[in-house]
């Protein structure tokens, strides 16, 4: 009853917007220009050009408790405003800067109060005109997988991101583990764990890809007739928390790699495959490793497919992520996630995507048990009808149905709404 | 005995040039607005970098006679192509019912839009090869501003006026309108949006009219 009890509180605001979207269209898109020329400068007979752009998400959810995925909070709705500074610099045709910042309530909503962020800065430099080779130096997104290049609110269909890269797995960053029953009861696998550390183990936990992975580091990519390529060298793994991201982390002495090669036949289809390996551990492990071991025996090692296709009102994406985790005391635990997802647009306004995500895992050894799955398998529909009522104004709504046989309750429900104004 | 055909044509021959002695024209020049620079493409999380060069649109201006005029016998074909990741030309002027081809000569994805309420279509993505052309008809007058839904800083227009007269003028402002009917009209220089300029005028045959807009 609440998901409809939600969806009344919100038809009207969405009606009133839909009446005032045609008479409000043509003036705002000339306000838009008018402050899109404010925020662009050049210099240098225009060999140098900048321009301050953003989106202002205000984001809903209904959700279930304990709150699915990477969102902290204690309460079945949440509110999320969200102000996304983007800053793109040009000098000539070889320097290009871009930078990311962020004022909202945490990097993965919650209840958290404002906070504001520098998420990315990059400067990339391409040495030669022809693509083949750019490099750059920052703290931005990673390079593996497709879904990195429409995560933005204004370009992903979706409010939330692909089960990947937000559903937690039992591995903490925080402690090494000591035992297979252990890893099993921060899997939820196996209950043992009290209540305060159940209320924090959000906290603890780390998925396959921490959502875009915005870790610190350099990066060279580049064009080879149909072959892209692209590699990095980063501070962070990609299941790495957000506050890991930075510089300031010194994470340097366990640098993370990773590579991409996507290989496009024609316009239609991109294919890519990707493999990262680095440390997952943080430093607050340490005390926690048994002697004559350190973090940098305990390794993720992710491989990954990727496919993308697009033709006329089409879009559809796909990603597969075999990742390995090394535990202490235990061996190697395997995880497979992936989703497929497809875009339609119905009329130049109205679109509307659905998403299939899937994250099983893999057996450890129990003893005279046997083996033992790690994890709990998950499914998860995403359904996502959009309508862009401006260029500048998208609203969003999203419903999310997720099963997962071993939780309880097993099935659960998680409605969204986002409504973003781009500038 | 003469055909009747044959007399029927020789007779419009002998009077064409007439015609055209009849035909008025005006010239004049645009004070154009100063150029803006090229706009920084987003290329935050493009794989390959080609160094965010775009082609450069001068401004220009259209400048039309408004009155009332006969439909074209057939549509007008006018083609906007998509090239160096922007639109070419940047401002097309059309008569009303004409059929716009969108042709991409990037090796890239285009996805050209509007919601422009004069036209609203969005054409989705195709192949630099597809065959028929994506194309568009465009049967109500107004302003149609194009975008692209993959490449944001793309901007063009289309003008869609409801008279065979226009001319676009060159980037000094400079326009020359040839073979107007006698009589009087408005003459307007559309410069953007929130811009136009007119004059009346009055159109006598065989004259030139020299009009300038400050």
């Amino acid at each position: 009853m609440s998901i409809f009890r939600t969806l009344r509180l919100a038809l009207p605001v969405v009606t009133a917007l839909a009446l005032a979207a045609p008479t409000a269209a043509v003036a705002s898109e000339e306000a838009f220009d008018r402050l899109a020329a404010a925020l662009s400068t050049s210099a240098l007979n225009g060999a140098f050009r900048a321009r301050v752009s953003g989106t202002v998400d205000l984001e809903g959810y209904h959700l279930p408790l304990p709150a699915p995925a990477l969102l902290e909070t204690n309460r079945p709705d949440l509110f999320n405003p969200r102000l996304t500074l983007f800053l793109d610099a040009q000098l000539g045709a070889r320097a290009y800067a871009f930078a990311q910042a962020r004022a909202d309530r945490g990097f993965d909503p919650g209840d958290a109060g404002s906070r504001h962020r520098l998420d990315e800065y990059a400067l990339r430099l391409t040495p030669w005109s022809d693509g083949r080779l750019s490099l750059q130096l920052g703290k931005f997104a990673t390079i593996v997988g497709n879904w990195v290049n429409r995560h933005g609110s204004w370009d992903s269909p979706f409010i939330n991101a692909p089960l990947p890269y937000e559903n937690l797995t039992g591995i903490w960053d925080t402690d090494a583990v000591r035992s297979v029953n252990q890893l099993l009861q921060w899997s939820h696998v196996r209950p043992g764990l009290s209540a305060a550390t159940l209320a924090l183990d959000k906290r603890l936990r780390v998925p396959v890809l921490w959502g875009p992975a915005y870790s610190t580091g350099l990066a060279a990519s580049g064009a080879l007739g149909r072959f892209r390529y692209s590699t990095e060298l980063k501070n962070a793994p990609l299941s790495s928390r957000p506050r890991s991201w930075t510089q300031a982390q010194k994470w340097w002495t366990y640098p993370a790699v990773a590579a991409r090669l996507g290989y496009a036949p024609n316009p239609l289809w991109t294919f890519g495959v990707s493999a990262s390996t680095g440390t997952y551990l943080r430093p607050s492990a340490d005390p926690t490793l048994a002697a004559g071991f350190g973090r940098g025996d305990y390794r993720q090692r992710d491989l990954a497919a990727d496919l993308a296709f697009a033709w006329r009102r089409w879009q559809v994406w796909a990603e597969l992520y075999r990742t390995r985790f090394a535990l202490p005391r235990i061996g190697e635990a395997d995880t497979l996630a992936g989703y497929v997802e497809a875009k339609y647009k119905f009329t130049p306004q109205l679109f509307g995507a659905v998403r299939w995500n899937r994250q099983v895992f893999g057996t450890i050894p129990d003893g005279p048990r046997g083996p033992v799955h790690w994890g709990r398998a998950v499914s998860r529909l995403d359904l996502a009808p959009g309508y862009r009522f401006t260029p500048h104004i998208q609203l969003k709504l999203q419903y999310t149905w997720q099963n997962e046989p071993a939780a309880a309750p097993a099935r659960t429900e998680t409605l969204a709404t986002q409504l973003t104004v781009r500038f | 005995m003469l055909p009747r055909r044959p007399v029927l044509l020789a007779a419009v021959l002998a009077v064409l040039p007439a015609l055209a002695c009849a035909q008025a024209t005006i010239e004049g020049r645009v004070a154009l607005p100063q150029a803006t620079p090229a706009p920084v493409v987003n290329q935050r999380y493009e794989i390959v970098s080609k160094g965010g060069v775009v082609a450069t649109n001068p401004p220009l201006a259209v400048v039309f006679l408004a009155g009332s005029f006969p439909k074209p016998a057939t549509p007008p074909v006018a083609r906007l192509i998509q090239k160096d990741l922007a639109f070419v030309p940047a401002l097309l002027p059309v008569q009303t019912g004409t059929k716009v081809e969108f042709p991409n000569l990037d090796d890239q994805y285009h996805n050209v839009f509007s919601y422009s309420p004069p036209k609203r279509f969005d054409l989705g993505r195709y192949r630099p090869d597809e065959r028929p052309v994506p194309s568009q008809t465009f049967d109500l007058p107004g302003l149609v501003t194009l975008r692209c839904d993959i490449h944001e800083h793309m901007r063009g227009v289309v003008l869609v006026l409801d008279t065979p007269h226009f001319v676009m003028t060159d980037p000094a402002g400079h326009f020359r309108l040839t073979g107007l009917p006698p009589g009087r009209y408005t003459l307007t220089a559309w410069l953007d949006s929130k811009t136009t300029r007119a004059h009346a005028v009055e159109l006598t045959p065989g004259a030139t009219l020299r009009l300038d807009f400050p």
